[in-house]
């Protein structure tokens, strides 16, 4: 339910069916079929309590970018990466397919690459939003080792690049090449940067561990 | 004293990042299409829906009302006709793009539906519907030498062979559009996503009536634009109409889908292609009948014969109009097509002959032309990296097993070169700033960089040192951003520029150093005098007094030049049971003249040879023959590849002393000409087969092994 009431997020955790799921054992399976139905019933009982979380119009939210608290005021069906490029200025994430195919949006959400253009802002109150801007752009930095290796061209996809890297390499400290084809298979470069693209990856973590 | 290139250049040749590179790595470059001046509303475009259909009415008033909506635009009133699917028909600017998004779907259009063609083959159909009137098929000039059908007797081997290439489309990254913003009512600012600042400057003067002084068009940074993105377009003019009457800044960049539909397309191309040569591997003749789509724009023509020397020919074009966007120029323009087919059939008859395609292809490059010994050293040399002599097998004789491996080569050609009316200021100010000044732009070639690395040359400095300003029109003329002409057509004006404002700088401070001018130079960020360092570069330049140097250089001698070769190899696998391709390997070999920038131009060639390579393996616009529609106008069913597409990848500057000597040649468009030929070569050598369709998918594979299986030749 956190992740589907703005008002709620922030404090801690409620109680959810997918909470309750992670922490159930396949050896108590019938406790798990009993435990969901009751989840279930205690949903229904909490949307009727409450009524219905239907958001519309104009809402004000707060979106923690960067490390700081931005107010911005989107509809519910406003984009995150809508938002940030529209709203509030953070431009360094593009829109290219707006479909979650090409990756030039991605953007770090509590650690974890996302496809902003794809994501709606109201989900993300509460949350850590991440872009690269906010990176390191010394010489220890992903941005730098893309500069140096000359991974970019037009340089319009290279954000989404860069941002997937450091989120893979924040994960992976030390990737082979086939393990840094996979981390950056969720972007598309048209200009053809990738051979560069690569070795940057590959510099970057090398120097990210001289850090 | 004529203006050269350094015989012995620090910088120029080296590899040089590019002094935007950070910026764009960082997120902090500001792109038109991130720009929102204060107060700016979003405008959104209303596009056909159909193929094909007339305009009954149209009613904005329900979308005027609805709120946030400021101002509404008509582009096609009653009674137009619509010509494809993305055709412009109106745009609404309101506070914020889903206000906008929202105030479209509230117009009210009514259609008649037209009936459409929207494939070659439903517009060449006896009675099909027309594009516009006069039919859908136009005889282009037919071309001729010799007398071809009496040559082609002379033939000891001919293959007739039909090939063809499907549409793509330019995918540039950043979607075509600007933000225009009124200072007043007869002067203009605009952020543009384009390839030519001064271009889209005369076009909005020209639509808007207002002199074009007045319009100032910005692009710091542009992300892509493959010869899509010279003009303003409808959608450029419909943003500025739409600030005017809203009295506040309007931003309009296409959605994907009409990116894919309307903004832009490669032209196909398809050949029935007779080409005969004597058993001892000398072309005789060619007889071509080919056509291609660009759409409902035309365009669609190709150079063919390609490269080799084809003694007589006779080919015919048809011009083929079907109800889909317009093409627009892309890479290289007809090069890849023309290549391709040329290359396919040259192959073909190869294998008739029996003899080996390299040798076949050196044979038949014309005696005399500039480009064959260049293009003999490179095949050489691609020869050698790819491994051809060892690993190179007959067509059809690459093992049993449904893993078959194949080698394929192509050659290619370009044009390019400079213009002469180009200028480029520069100013050396006595705080020791330098800026360079001119109306070109960085379509991520690194044109701005190459401008700053021949200043830094001229003055001792570090290219990071200058500030290289361009993108934007109002400075003086610089070259569009299109058919490798920029480098050659802006770099020697820099030079001249540069050394100019070098020139009156030594003049202007000699005397202070009671020196002669002749005896001062610059090198490492030092003055020398008579070859001993002086003074750091600041403090020299604070030796101008108040007043700075401003010079303009222009075109000079014997520094550009014109036409290049080059040569591409591919090495791939086919599995003949799924279909699938892999490419292995690429070797590229490039000439390319004088090369400013080793890393940037590497990073061109390796650019186009992806981009031949999607051309060769994924890229094709689906037209839905029945609804009129594109099927896959996104970024998930039109493919691009992807990193764990791409193969080994090497790249060689064909760049001897002679060709260095050349001067600045521009390299945008040759190395994306020749790999998606090469790749279909290497693909037909190790399956047996012709694949006569672009791309190489499994579908196109498998057809022709099943086409080859029915004829028993597989």
């Amino acid at each position: 339910m956190r992740e589907h009431d703005p008002k709620n997020n922030g404090g801690p955790p409620g109680h959810s069916r997918r909470d309750f799921l992670r922490g159930s054992g396949l050896a108590a399976a019938s406790a798990v079929l009993t435990g969901q139905a009751t989840a279930a019933l205690d949903e229904a009982g909490a949307v009727q309590e409450a009524g219905p979380k239907v958001v519309s119009g104009e809402v004000e939210i707060t979106l923690k970018v960067n490390g700081q608290e931005l107010k911005a005021t989107v509809e519910p069906r406003s984009t995150l990466l809508d938002t940030l490029r529209n709203r509030l200025d953070v431009t360094g994430p593009k829109r290219v397919c707006d479909r979650a195919s090409c990756g030039a949006c991605t953007t770090i959400i509590d650690g974890a690459p996302v496809y902003s253009c794809t994501t709606l802002a109201i989900t993300c109150q509460g949350k850590t939003i991440e872009t690269l801007e906010s990176f390191d752009a010394g010489e220890k930095g992903v941005p730098h080792a893309f500069h140096q290796n000359d991974a970019l061209m037009c340089g319009y996809c290279t954000p989404g690049f860069v941002t997937a890297c450091k989120a893979m390499l924040d994960k992976n400290p030390n990737p082979t090449l086939e393990e840094v084809k996979k981390g950056l298979d969720g972007n598309i470069c048209r200009c053809g940067t990738y051979i560069g693209v690569l070795q940057a990856a590959l510099d970057a973590a090398k120097a990210m561990k001289g850090a | 004293m004529a203006l050269t290139w350094p015989e012995n250049p620090r910088l120029i040749g080296t590899k040089i990042p590019r002094v935007d590179g950070l910026a764009k790595a960082s997120g902090r470059a500001k792109y038109p299409s991130d720009v929102r001046p204060e107060g700016t509303l979003f405008a959104v475009m209303l596009y056909s829906p159909h193929a094909h259909a007339k305009i009954k009415s149209i009613d904005t008033s329900a979308a005027e009302k609805l709120p946030g909506v400021k101002a509404v635009s008509t582009i096609a009133g009653a009674g137009t006709t619509l010509r494809y699917q993305g055709d412009d028909i109106a745009a609404v600017a309101a506070e914020t793009e889903d206000q906008a998004r929202d105030a479209v779907l509230a117009i009210k259009v009514e259609y008649e539906v037209l009936p459409h063609v929207v494939t070659e083959h439903q517009a060449m159909a006896e009675g099909a519907p027309e594009v516009f009137k006069g039919g859908n098929v136009r005889k282009g000039r037919a071309q001729s030498k010799g007398n071809p059908e009496e040559a082609m007797g002379k033939a000891d081997a001919a293959i007739e062979g039909t090939y063809s290439l499907p549409v793509i489309t330019h995918v540039c990254l950043e979607p075509h559009g600007l933000t225009a913003k009124w200072e007043g009512a007869d002067k203009l600012t605009v952020w543009s996503s384009t390839q030519a600042v001064q271009v889209v400057a005369g076009e909005l003067a020209d639509a808007l009536s207002i002199p074009v002084a007045n319009v100032t068009v910005l692009t710091d940074y542009m992300g892509g634009g493959f010869g899509s993105k010279f003009g303003a377009d409808v959608w450029g003019r419909t943003a500025a109409e739409l600030a005017k009457k809203a009295g506040r800044p309007v931003k309009l960049f296409l959605d994907r889908v009409q990116e894919h539909l309307a903004a832009g397309n490669r032209p196909s191309a398809s050949g029935k292609i007779k080409l005969g040569a004597t058993k001892d591997g000398k072309l005789v003749a060619m007889i071509a009948q080919t056509h291609g789509t660009g759409g409902a724009r035309g365009g669609s023509n190709f150079p063919l014969p390609y490269v080799y020397d084809v003694p007589a020919f006779a080919r015919t074009h048809n011009e083929v109009f079907v109800n889909c966007g317009g093409a627009r120029a892309m890479r290289a323009p007809g090069h890849p097509q023309g290549c391709a087919l040329m290359e396919a059939a040259m192959d073909d008859l190869a294998d008739k002959l029996g003899v080996d395609p390299l040798e076949f292809r050196l044979k038949n490059l014309p005696a005399g032309d500039f480009r064959t010994p260049i293009h003999e050293g490179e095949v050489e040399q691609g020869a050698e990296l790819i491994g051809w002599r060892e690993k190179r097998k007959p067509r059809g004789q690459n093992g049993g097993g449904p893993i078959r491996h194949g080698l394929g080569m192509a050659l290619h050609q370009w044009g390019g070169g400079g213009t002469q009316d180009k200028k480029v200021n520069c100013t050396i100010n006595p705080d020791g700033s330098v800026e360079l000044k001119t109306a070109t732009q960085d379509i991520g070639t690194g044109a701005r960089t190459i401008l700053a690395i021949i200043a830094a040359e001229v003055l001792g400095l570090k290219p990071t040192d200058i500030i290289s300003n361009i993108g934007n029109s109002s400075f003086p003329p610089g070259q569009p951003s299109g058919g490798s002409t920029t480098s050659p057509s802006m770099a020697p004006p820099c030079l001249d520029a540069v050394t100019k404002a070098r020139d009156a700088m030594f003049k202007k401070i000699a005397p202070t150093l009671h020196a002669a001018a002749e005896d001062l130079d610059l090198k490492n960020g030092q003055l020398q005098v008579k070859g001993g360092p002086v003074m750091g570069w600041k403090e020299a330049c604070r030796k101008l007094g108040m007043a700075s140097i401003a010079e303009t250089g222009s075109a000079a001698e014997g520094l550009a030049s014109v036409g290049v070769g080059g040569c591409q190899f591919a090495e791939v696998t086919v599995d003949i049971e799924t279909g699938v391709v892999r490419v292995k390997k690429i070797v590229a070999i490039q000439d390319s003249g004088l090369i400013l920038d080793r890393l940037t131009w590497d990073s061109q060639v390796y650019g186009g040879v992806i981009m031949g390579l999607n051309y060769g393996l994924f890229e094709e616009r689906i037209m839905d023959p029945d609804t009129g529609v594109m099927l896959n106008p996104d970024m998930e069913l039109y493919k691009l590849a992807g990193a764990s597409d791409i193969p080994e990848i090497v790249v060689r500057a064909y760049d001897p002393p002679d060709q260095k000597a050349r001067g600045v040649i521009g390299v945008g468009e040759p190395p994306t000409i020749a790999t998606a030929a090469a790749i279909a070569n290497a693909v037909t050598n190790a399956i047996g087969v012709r694949v006569p369709e672009w791309p190489m998918t499994p579908r196109n594979v498998l057809n022709a092994l099943a086409t080859a299986s029915k004829e028993g030749k597989a």
